[in-house]
């Protein structure tokens, strides 16, 4: 690929005022101050970012024009999110420079950049859960009467920023009550408030439903109808050819090419982001799961809100749980490792009824459960890759006298960092230093080196670049062909049906189906996690 | 930077703001650098260090202990009844501690079983053990306790006395005092505990992320306990120390102690949002903030001038922290 700064001269003429008329002003008005608006309306040239012992962008070139959704896809740590950084102003780069509508702009702060109309949306919302919808959206610029709050006005204007996305939320919501996806659209409702002429969305679709994907999506086509540009970050590359007009890769902190999608193709990016063609997306299962089960629940249940649940699974079986958001696939998996209570079920550990009630006895059983939050339940951020891996079992560090031996630890670590590819300059680097791929890896290593008869994987993949994926899922396929159970949950079908043998299909609470994977459909396993009773009619 | 090299840088700057305070108060008093002083100024610290460390402990965890000045007081009024009563000092000393073990125990059970927060748990406990010590007492000194309940505070460790040519006995060195030695030995210890055992682990581990510590296996509810037991055990502890030297036991003792902990703790670079805090820090922190009383008494500077002193200290040290850790 070539680097390319052709402007879209299709897009330029898109700005009918199919949003709000309050946007299209703000970008018309910006279009009219520089007549020359075919240019671009943010770009960067040859920028380097240094952070101690990693050159984060080397030599980076990116360009943006109104009315554009640009993608800029990479592996973990390719650079993606310090780009973001300094284009949103919270990075100031070693070299290079930052051109925001025709002029070089240095942002002193995030602030600044945003006064200018640069909005980003981050991966983790950035809203103050106790306060309104609508306060939430005027955050620190609440309209004012006689230096009161003019409650009227906020409820007017956000009911007005709301309705622009057709949002169905009252401005009067508490936002801690509202969904992931609705959250999200309040932060989008505030950039647009903020009359944002450059909007960063970095993973915004990562914890969506199908329904609130597409429907974010619109939102995305209306804002670049608008004359917004839309920079777009976001792993699951499927979705890209939906609304995203030019795709910028990086690598390693390197500039690799940019392209308009209709000239290229998902293999293409793919191949281009690890630096090497790509073959399969999932590695061939190399063993059978045996007939006696590891792990049998029957009757679990909490409250009217979860089961009764039951399941068996195999010794070497790789179990999915698919369903949608809140069906109750999270939950089961918390119950069996006793993070949360309930109030009747069993729990059988090869044949022996288990009374689980933490995750203590859980672990020394041999359960062992990833997270699906690795920020928030997995991972100490504020401790070292080592500290991390052997969290879960210091005994194997220790002596019996609770004293910890470095050497072990250390070595210990060493093993999982090149065993798993931990990008890490060493065991002793702290794991927020660390991105998001590496730190599910260590989150793995720690139950790895925790060694267990049953995994529950809760969202393994999620927010994970192509390569690392597939290092996981054949480390699944490894740990099945070892006699481990394996419980895989994921909201992305295509790789349930990948991963698995068979499929629990979870509906309100409850299992509503379990299927064999050779002989299901992605249909099917829809078809069951919606609701229905029946088998399709249709069976492939 | 990795992570050992901005300790070190960390240590040696409130070091360095130590060596500082040291050089500047030799000239403003000729007695300052001295080894009776220095003697002096250690045993003034004692009562700061080991409330620094069980303060460092509960802060690591992210928690907080308000209580330590009011349990100081209640343990070190419960070995002075129990010597009135007859019990023998040594054993009259360890009901002390028990004492403020226990108390400890009562705001580990509303933190970590009732899931109070630890802020109001221990302001609870703050005017509780204040109440409790100044009820039983009457709020009157109890006094008469005899020369060996002074041993403790007062007696030191190869002292060398030698009787002079008139007849008096001369002290020809003062020693080591207790209180001193017992400071060693619990930072040693504790410090020990924190770096090289799976205790000391998982209390950063609570620290830095409860919820991953819990799931990890940890028993966040034990590691929550023993933290604050240990922080009331050393506050039991401060409090024989503290009667001790005074032979005098008060209940109005150690009011607004538990800040100086916290400030040492927090001077020393220990993070009240938890997960970061070492014992050698406090240690350097509860030093700063003696050296800063003394050398300030000895140039004659008022105590309410002290205050003002010790408050400006806190805020640029921590400040500069931030302005370190900041990207």
């Amino acid at each position: 690929m070539t680097p390319d700064a052709t402007p879209h001269p299709e897009r330029s003429h898109q700005r009918a005022g199919v949003l709000s008329p309050a946007i299209g002003e703000a970008a018309a008005r910006a279009c009219a101050d520089h007549p020359g608006a075919d240019g671009d309306l943010l770009s960067l040239r040859d920028v380097t970012m240094v952070f101690p012992g990693v050159v984060a962008l080397d030599g980076v070139g990116f360009s943006l024009q109104r009315g554009e959704v640009h993608a800029v896809c990479g592996e973990n740590g390719a650079g993606k999110s310090t780009l973001m950084k300094v284009l949103s102003g919270q990075y100031r780069p070693a070299s290079g420079t930052v051109t925001y509508k025709g002029s070089e702009r240095r942002f002193a702060s995030s602030l600044e950049a945003q006064r200018a109309g640069i909005a980003m949306i981050h991966q983790e919302l950035n809203l103050v859960p106790h306060l309104s919808v609508a306060e939430n959206i005027y955050l620190a610029r609440e309209p004012r009467r006689w230096g009161f709050v003019d409650r009227a006005r906020l409820a007017r204007d956000s009911r007005r920023c709301l309705d622009r996305l057709g949002l169905a939320v009252s401005p009067d919501a508490i936002v801690g009550q509202l969904s992931v996806a609705q959250q999200q659209m309040v932060e989008i409702a505030k950039a647009l408030s903020l009359d944002a002429e450059v909007l960063i969305m970095d993973e915004p679709t990562s914890s969506l439903t199908g329904a609130e994907t597409a429907q974010l999506f619109d939102v995305i086509r209306e804002l670049r109808g608008a004359g917004v540009g839309i920079i777009y970050i976001s792993h699951r590359l499927d979705e890209l050819a939906q609304i995203v007009d030019r795709v910028t890769v990086l690598r390693d902190g390197r500039y690799i090419g940019t392209e308009r999608f209709a000239d290229t193709s998902i293999d293409e990016i793919v191949s281009r982001m690890v630096g090497r063609p790509l073959q399969d997306m999932f590695p061939p299962r190399t063993s059978l799961p045996c007939e006696d089960s590891v792990l049998s629940v029957t009757g679990l249940s909490r409250g009217t809100r979860l089961g009764p649940v039951s399941f068996e699974l195999r010794r070497g079986e790789i179990l999915g749980f698919a369903g949608l958001m809140g069906a109750g696939r999270t939950e089961v998996a918390r119950a069996v490792f006793g993070a949360d209570p309930v109030d009747s079920g069993t729990v059988r550990l090869g044949g022996d009824v288990l009374a689980i009630r933490s995750p203590i006895d859980a672990i020394r059983q041999g359960i062992a459960y990833l997270s699906e939050d690795r920020k928030g339940q997995g991972l100490a951020v504020n401790m070292s890759v080592a500290e991390n891996v052997t969290m879960a079992c210091m005994r194997a560090v220790s002596n019996r006298f609770g004293f910890i031996s470095h050497a072990a630890e250390d070595a210990a670590a060493q093993r999982f960092i090149d065993e798993l590819g931990i990008r890490t300059p060493s065991s002793r680097q702290l794991a927020r230093l660390l991105s998001g791929g590496n730190q599910q890896k260590v989150v793995i290593a720690k139950w790895l080196f925790r060694e267990s008869r049953v995994i529950f994987f809760d969202e393994p993949t999620r927010g994970i670049d192509v390569g690392a994926k597939f290092a996981i899922y054949q480390l699944m396929d490894a740990l099945a062909a070892k006699g481990i159970g394996v419980v895989m949950i994921s909201s992305e079908l295509p790789e349930i049906m990948g991963m698995t043998d068979r499929i629990a299909v979870f509906h309100e609470g409850r299992i509503n189906a379990v299927l064999h994977t050779r002989a299901t459909s992605q249909e099917e396993v829809m078809h069951f996690a919606s609701g229905s009773r029946q088998a399709l009619a249709v069976h492939h | 930077m990795n992570q050992r090299r901005k300790d070190l840088v960390q240590k040696f700057a409130a070091l360095g703001s130590l060596l500082v305070l040291m050089i500047a108060f030799s000239f403003t008093s000729d007695a300052f650098f001295s080894v009776g002083n220095g003697m002096t100024v250690a045993l003034q610290v004692t009562s700061i260090a080991y409330l620094g460390i069980g303060a460092t402990c509960v802060i690591i965890t992210g928690g907080i202990d308000l209580s330590v000045g009011s349990i100081l007081a209640l343990s070190g009024v419960a070995a002075a009844l129990a010597v009135k009563a007859g019990v023998p000092v040594p054993l009259a000393m360890l009901l002390g501690l028990l004492t403020g073990a226990a108390c400890g125990l009562v705001n580990g059970f509303f933190i970590a079983h009732l899931r109070l927060p630890p802020f109001i748990a221990t302001l609870g406990m703050m005017l509780v053990a204040r109440g409790l010590a100044l009820q039983v007492t009457g709020a009157k000194a109890i006094g008469g306790l005899g020369d060996s309940f002074a041993e403790l505070g007062n007696g030191a460790l190869w002292r060398v006395v030698k009787v002079g040519t008139d007849g008096f006995p001369d002290v020809v060195f003062r020693g080591i005092p207790y209180p001193v030695l017992v400071m060693i030995v619990l930072a040693i210890l504790v410090s020990i505990m924190l770096n090289r055992t799976t205790l000391g682990r998982h209390i950063y581990a609570v620290g830095s992320n409860a919820e991953a510590a819990r799931l990890s296996g940890v028993n966040v509810t034990r590691v929550t306990l023993f933290v604050y037991v240990l922080s009331g055990a050393l506050a039991g502890l401060t409090g024989c120390v503290l009667m001790s030297r005074l032979v005098t036991a008060q209940p109005s003792e150690g009011v607004m102690y538990e800040l100086d902990a916290i400030a040492a703790s927090v001077i020393g670079g220990t993070s009240l949002s938890g997960g970061v805090g070492s014992i050698s820090g406090t240690g350097i922190g509860a030093f700063v903030i003696g050296i800063l009383r003394n050398g300030l008494n000895m140039a004659g500077v008022s105590s309410f001038i002290q205050q003002i002193i010790i408050g400006l200290v806190i805020l640029l040290t921590v400040w500069v922290d931030r302005l370190r850790n900041r990207r």
